[in-house]
């Protein structure tokens, strides 16, 4: 019986050396040659998200080849991990640390406060604090995009299509579907029915919210109530939740648009998508750090600096309908055309 | 308890060392699996438990992490959790079987936070207590309808406490979405509590205070983990020190020798559950009056009460075994975001490792460690029974069904 305890104490004591050995190897390291460090917090999408995390972490990789510097990524698990998460690499010096989505604004207003020589940067977002007010603080650069000009390139797909009666239905009918009514999703939604207006005088644009960025159930139901209301081209602009709207497109045979990312493969109903290239604006703000031209405040990606656009998908486009595009993107790009951002329904 | 003769000193300690034989088994076991799936998969476990280390208690950090900071978030995450394994262990205790601490959780959340805004100007010693007895409250009240429905139409409340806790979210949905609580202009949050219903860090939110090398807001170890402390004192104390905790236990171990000894089963079942709840709603108002500030998407998906139920488990549903397994979990959550930012191995393995602590504790079949290497112990029912055995209580009969 005394053996058990001796055992047990013996145990206790090895522990304790180990836990010693341990502590002592924690001082060293150091890095001799100047290596730019760049740290990637996830949302709680995570690396697969296909979307925006994904597209961060190719402008990241794209980077680490172009330059020289060190990139980790740290996925978020849940809203708990933002802080921990962006104040790890800044305890650790690094040169930038990028956050990526919205979700993040609170944590980067509040981090970015307590490291002022770690450069920041917030993929659609701000530093902000509780009230949602932006700090301002001059080491936190936001990377903001132009919604409404992919908006507007999807939309004068819809748009000719509806002319030409070459959708579906041929009601000149089209719709979007809305997350939350929020600035980014507006955005989208105001160029998506600007475009189409524009190339199709005659055309109605229904929009609905599905209040909900994650659950393809509720986006479903409002697609489904908008494609009996005669729609059959209908804008995702949700998320996670719009793959509910590309999937009733694809049931009901008619066509649908991806968004931020390119949805090609989510449906076979897809046949554009309006992007948000957020692997551009990360691997933009990276060089800038590396060329030593960090600057706080807003950094805006549009069409014109080929940060926003659209992709084609499962639809071979009449020729007429790319010359078409090619001329609204270069009058976009050239000033010519403006699409609004303003919520206009 | 059973009084069999023997030893006198090593009985005491053969105790503690058999009971922490089980759980530990089970982490050793999780570990070692963890290992080889990292291995198999091209990983180097020897980095990965090393990042996992250093983040989680802040030892042997190799790639300039601050050991105190991890330390700090380490104790950020793990306070809730310790008064959210309470709420699960407590009715295990009387054979009942809360799955719905993480519904509780939300609604102490809720109260905490509707009180902390609309009363945002009172002075914090009046708003402070008041936004954690609104938590206590609320978390008491979700509970405490399943405790009524099983004492007196018999609901089971494994059924009624999940489906509540998808009550709680969709109502953190709906009034954060467009609802009454949102922020204005705001996107899915809801306005920030008063700064009287703040629960202070014991370090203060001073940028310029640099305190290890950082500066002193990056701590955020907050008043909560005393409160949690105490919760954990209350329910030792509770369990095993008054007559109410004699009958929970009691109706725990048979309903129908409960009975037999004049105990009121139902009124047993409606107060455990209502403690339990009132554990877990404090839980949920410490995390927003000591970290959050204000209800945000996070918590449509948070899983403090479903960890909680791994917690109280893995801690055999003791006060010492509820910490010290809540250490473990935190220690495991704020180590992954280091094992993935220093080896490179995604923080799921955290989940990874945690599922199969459950697994190897639900499954039980460590048990046999007990005999070898600490005597022989007869096989019934310890107070620490296992989680299955806690499992098929729970799953029997509603009481008034069986009476005559």
């Amino acid at each position: 019986m005394g053996q058990a305890r001796l055992k047990f104490l013996g145990f206790a004591g090895v522990a304790l050396m180990l836990l010693a050995a341990c502590g002592s190897t924690g001082g060293g390291g150091g890095t001799p040659a100047k290596t730019y460090k760049i740290g990637l917090v996830t949302d709680i999408g995570g690396l697969n998200d296909k979307s925006f995390n994904h597209l961060a972490d190719l402008g990241l990789e794209k980077a680490k080849t172009d330059f020289k510097i060190q990139g980790d990524v740290v996925e978020s698990k849940s809203g708990d991990d933002y802080v921990p998460n962006l104040t790890n690499f800044a305890s650790k010096n690094y040169d930038l640390v990028i956050g990526v989505g919205f979700l993040m604004q609170q944590a980067v207003g509040t981090v970015s406060g307590q490291f002022p020589n770690v450069h920041f940067s917030i993929i659609d977002g701000a530093g902000t604090d509780a009230n949602g007010k932006d700090l301002q603080h001059p080491n936190v650069q936001s990377l903001f995009f132009k919604e409404q000009d992919a908006g507007a390139m999807v939309g004068v797909i819809a748009g000719m299509l509806e002319k030409q009666g070459k959708a579906k239905k041929n009601q000149h009918v089209i719709s979007a579907v809305g997350g939350i009514s929020i600035p980014p999703v507006d955005h989208y939604i105001a160029g998506y029915k600007w475009a189409a207006t524009m190339e199709d005088p005659s055309i109605k644009v229904l929009v609905g919210y599905s209040n909900d960025f994650t659950d393809p159930a509720k986006c479903k139901n409002v697609a489904s109530s908008q494609i009996s209301a005669k729609s059959d081209i209908l804008f995702q602009v949700a998320g996670g939740c719009g793959l509910g709207v590309l999937q009733a497109a694809g049931q009901a045979s008619v066509y649908s648009i991806g968004v931020d990312a390119d949805q090609k493969d989510a449906d076979p109903s897809v046949i554009a998508s309006a992007l948000k290239k957020v692997d551009v604006a990360t691997y933009t703000a990276i060089k800038n750090v590396v060329n030593g031209q960090f600057q706080g405040g807003a950094l805006t990606f549009s069409v014109a600096n080929d940060g926003a656009g659209y992709a084609v998908d499962n639809l071979q486009l009449p020729d007429d309908i790319k010359a078409e595009l090619d001329k609204v993107q270069g009058q976009i790009k050239s000033g010519g055309l403006t699409p609004p951002s303003e919520k206009s329904w | 308890m059973g009084s069999r003769p023997g030893p006198r000193l090593p009985r005491a300690l053969r105790r503690v060392a058999g009971g922490f034989a089980v759980p530990l088994g089970s982490v050793i076991f999780a570990f070692i699996v963890g290992a080889l799936l990292v291995a198999v998969t091209g990983g180097d476990p020897f980095q990965a438990y090393s990042g996992l280390l250093c983040g989680g208690l802040g030892i042997a950090c190799a790639n300039g992490e601050n050991s105190a900071l991890q330390i700090s978030t380490t104790i950020v995450y793990f306070t809730p959790l310790i008064m959210a394994g309470v709420a699960v262990a407590l009715p295990f205790r009387a054979g009942l079987f809360n799955i719905g601490a993480e519904g509780q959780f939300l609604a102490g959340a809720v109260a905490c936070t509707f009180i902390g805004v609309k009363f945002s100007n009172l002075p914090a010693p009046i708003l402070l207590p008041l936004v954690l007895l609104g938590g206590i409250l609320a978390g008491a009240i979700w509970a405490g309808i399943p405790g009524v429905l099983k004492a007196t139409v018999g609901a089971h409340e494994v059924v009624t406490t999940i489906m509540l806790n998808y009550v709680a979210q969709w109502l953190i949905r709906y009034l954060i979405v467009g609802g009454p609580l949102q922020l204005p202009h705001g996107f899915s949050v809801s306005s920030p509590i008063g700064a009287g219903a703040r629960l202070p860090s014991f370090l203060p939110n001073d940028n310029s205070l640099i305190i290890f090398g950082l500066p002193a807001g990056v701590y955020r170890v907050h008043t909560g983990l005393l409160i949690a402390i105490a919760a954990l004192a209350v329910f030792a104390i509770l369990l095993w020190r008054t007559s109410l905790g004699y009958e929970i236990r009691a109706v725990g171990q048979s309903q129908r020798a409960a009975r037999y000894a004049g105990i009121s089963v139902p009124r047993t079942i409606i107060v455990t559950m209502l403690i339990s709840g009132a554990f877990a709603g404090l839980a949920g108002a410490i995390q927003i009056a000591g970290v959050d500030h204000n209800l945000t998407d996070k918590y449509f998906n948070d899983t403090t009460g479903f960890e909680a139920i791994a917690v109280a488990l893995l801690g055999l549903g003791s006060a010492v075994g509820i910490l010290l397994a809540s250490i473990l979990f935190g220690a495991l959550h704020a180590g992954g975001a280091v094992m993935q930012q220093d080896a490179g191995i995604s923080s799921s393995l955290v989940q990874v490792l945690q599922a199969l602590i459950l697994f190897s504790i639900a499954a039980n079949f460590l048990r046999v460690l007990r005999f070898p290497a600490f005597g022989r112990r007869p096989s019934a029912p310890s107070p620490t029974a296992p989680a299955a055995a806690l499992m098929t209580e729970a799953a029997k009969a509603p009481p008034e069904e069986t009476q005559t």
